[in-house]
């Protein structure tokens, strides 16, 4: 179809659909997030039989990380911002997926990305997200933006938004996708929660603000320039510069509010190698490497340096074997030193041509992780040994 | 039923395959994907509760009543729990990513690669043993459908197409919603698929009884029977 066919064919769908609206049946009122709440009217149910097959395959999968110490904490800190009954209903996910996200589809499954977790750095902040999230929820924005999408001017941005989910899966992606208008409501009502909870209602802002920074720091390295105040033609979130100054602004006369850092890393720190791990393997140096500062600004720990070993192993510029090692070797001086803290110096040093102590670091590994699965093939690169 | 212009074959069957006679066969049905909505003019999908757990029914009624291949039974697995589950969860992605790959590099001869040309050899490997325990079945039987109706909208939309085609050469080509489907048959010992049968323009209307039968059976279509195999061999011709 040409464009202009494209034109008239819309005009056509403006007055069909118009013939066929209103047609659904009776309208949901109040919070679906209340005990025992059943789906109203044809589309609502539509929506939450289909997500109900959703949930049912996610349970179950691989993906999800299966953490129920950290699940409560995350469930307490939605309960501080959320009603008694939404407190009880909703259901949070934690995915394992290193990309910063979080999402709610209309039946009340809060799905949590672990590399957001890995961004967040206070609990005022993961309950400026819990609380948007809730919001996304209980406005029903998932049913408004179907409908919406039914209209003959919205599908278009409808279908342009919907991408794959975290999972690959399309469906939830659909709904995924919220108007700006939404976002910014959410914003608004994820505030309104931590200032009734005590929550410092300013970190909502620094969310925005670091990650800001995260991009920068990614063009950077990659000598590109930063994608912070980018959006694409079918991109429904306001911009990152924009939410941050709404946010900011709706929270300048705010008393200071409780932000609760140590209380979030010490939730989260058990997860940190995972996360890092899973960080370090997106190929985004620059990102990586910010990440990692934010998180040593008490101390380089033990699995931060090998960490940031892994980082530049893995980059393999010139130079970054040397470097490597010495961050290998700083973690293994420390108490908390991973035992793949050796495999890397082993690794690093055989690359750098010193293979008398890549083969002593990698024995040193083997004997440290003696069920290594790739035990084999360190065997081979060490000589032999075993 | 035509099939779309695009050459396909619609079913393969593994070759020198044949369902064993003599002893009685368990199918064991993995819980159906099964989705049915409403398509609007634009062609925005609304999930359809009510139409979707019919057609579930109706469709789990009609497998087991179709007995396919002569089995002796058909049963369908039950829920599972904790790693089960997770389990069945992997092999059900296992299965639908290599459906994709038949239906795309197989079944089409346009987009066929060169190592798939001729025979049938696809397996989800022998790891499957375990949901045939878990379940108790011979073989394993996954069944997907999507169908999303268009509404009067959709319909008018598409008479506006028609008429467009008709009036400039532009135009047309707005399909009546949705109707896809496809089922395969895993081996239940090894994992290799031995039988898959697609259609992306399928009959029978799944929130009816009837047309839920008539679904299945072309679901069906071309099952492996229980006499000679090798019978459905694909042609061999690029």
């Amino acid at each position: 179809m040409n464009r202009w066919a494209a034109l008239l064919a819309a005009g056509a769908v403006a007055s069909a659909s118009a013939s066929t609206s209103g047609a659904a049946g009776p309208v949901p009122v109040g919070s679906p997030a209340v005990a025992g709440y059943q789906p109203v009217g044809v589309d609502e149910q539509g929506l939450w039989g289909e997500m109900a097959e959703a949930e049912r395959a996610l349970k179950v999968s691989k993906l999800l990380v299966r953490d129920e110490e950290l699940t409560s904490y995350l469930r307490k800190v939605l309960c501080r911002v959320a009603s008694a009954d939404a407190c009880q209903t909703v259901r949070i996910l934690i995915v394992r997926d290193p990309q910063f996200n979080a999402g709610m589809t209309p039946n009340g499954m809060l799905l949590i990305n672990s590399g957001l977790l890995l961004r967040v750095r206070s609990e005022a902040e993961l309950a400026a997200i819990l609380g948007h999230e809730l919001s996304h929820f209980e406005r029903r924005h998932s049913l408004a933006r179907l409908k919406a999408a039914r209209s003959a001017t919205g599908w278009a941005a409808f279908l342009g938004a919907a991408g794959a989910g975290p999972l690959g899966l399309a469906l939830i992606g659909n709904f995924f996708s919220f108007s700006q208008e939404q976002e910014r409501e959410a914003d608004l009502d994820g505030l309104k929660g931590m200032r009734a909870a005590g929550y410092r209602s300013r970190s909502a802002g620094d969310i925005w603000a670091n990650l800001r920074a995260e991009m920068d720091a990614t063009a950077a390295a990659r000598n590109v320039r930063s994608r912070k105040d980018k959006r694409g033609m079918f991109d429904t979130h306001p911009a990152t510069a924009e939410r941050l100054a709404y946010l900011r602004s709706s929270t300048v006369d705010d008393p200071e509010g409780e932000a609760g850092e140590a209380a979030f890393r010490a939730a989260i720190s058990p997860l940190w190698p995972m996360l890092i791990d899973d960080q370090v393997k997106l190929n985004d140096f620059g990102g990586s490497e910010y990440l990692l500062a934010g998180l040593a600004t008490s101390g380089w720990t033990g699995p931060l340096l090998y960490a940031r070993g892994e980082l530049y192993r893995y980059r393999g510029q010139a130079g970054d074997f040397e470097k490597a090692a010495g961050f290998y070797r700083e973690a293994i001086a420390k108490p908390d030193a991973p035992a793949g803290a050796w495999r890397g110096l082993g690794l690093a040093l055989a690359r750098t041509g010193d293979g008398a102590a890549a083969k002593a670091s990698i024995d040193e590994y083997l004997k440290r992780n003696p069920q290594a699965s790739d035990k084999a093939m360190l065997a081979m690169i060490s000589g032999g040994s075993q | 039923m035509a099939v779309p212009g695009l050459a396909q074959e619609k079913a393969a069957v593994k070759p020198g395959f044949s369902m064993p006679t003599g002893k009685p066969v368990r199918i064991l049905v993995f819980r159906p994907d099964v989705k049915v909505g409403s398509q609007s003019a634009g062609g925005v999908v609304t999930p359809n509760a009510e139409w979707t757990a019919n057609a579930r029914k109706n469709l789990a009624d009609a497998l087991v009543a179709a007995k396919p291949g002569g089995a002796s039974e058909v049963v369908f697995m039950t829920d599972l729990e904790g790693e089960n589950a997770t389990l069945l969860n992997e092999y059900r992605s296992l299965f639908k990513g290599v459906a994709t790959t038949v239906l795309q590099h197989r079944l089409f001869k346009g987009d066929r690669l060169p190592t798939k040309v001729t025979g049938f050899e696809y397996t989800l490997g022998p790891g499957v043993a375990k949901l045939g325990e878990l379940g108790g079945g011979d073989y394993g039987l996954f069944v997907v459908t999507n169908d999303a109706y268009g509404d009067s909208g959709r319909k008018a939309l598409q008479i506006f197409g028609l008429l467009m085609a008709g009036a400039t050469g532009f135009g047309g080509m707005v399909s009546s919603g949705v109707h896809a489907g496809y089922a395969g048959l895993i081996d239940l010992k090894t994992g290799d698929l031995v039988w898959l049968n697609a259609d992306l323009k399928m009959g029978g209307d799944v929130r009816e009884i009837d047309g839920a039968s008539k679904r299945v059976s072309q679901l069906l279509e071309e099952f492996p029977g229980g006499t000679s195999g090798g019978v459905h061999f694909l042609p061999t011709t690029k």
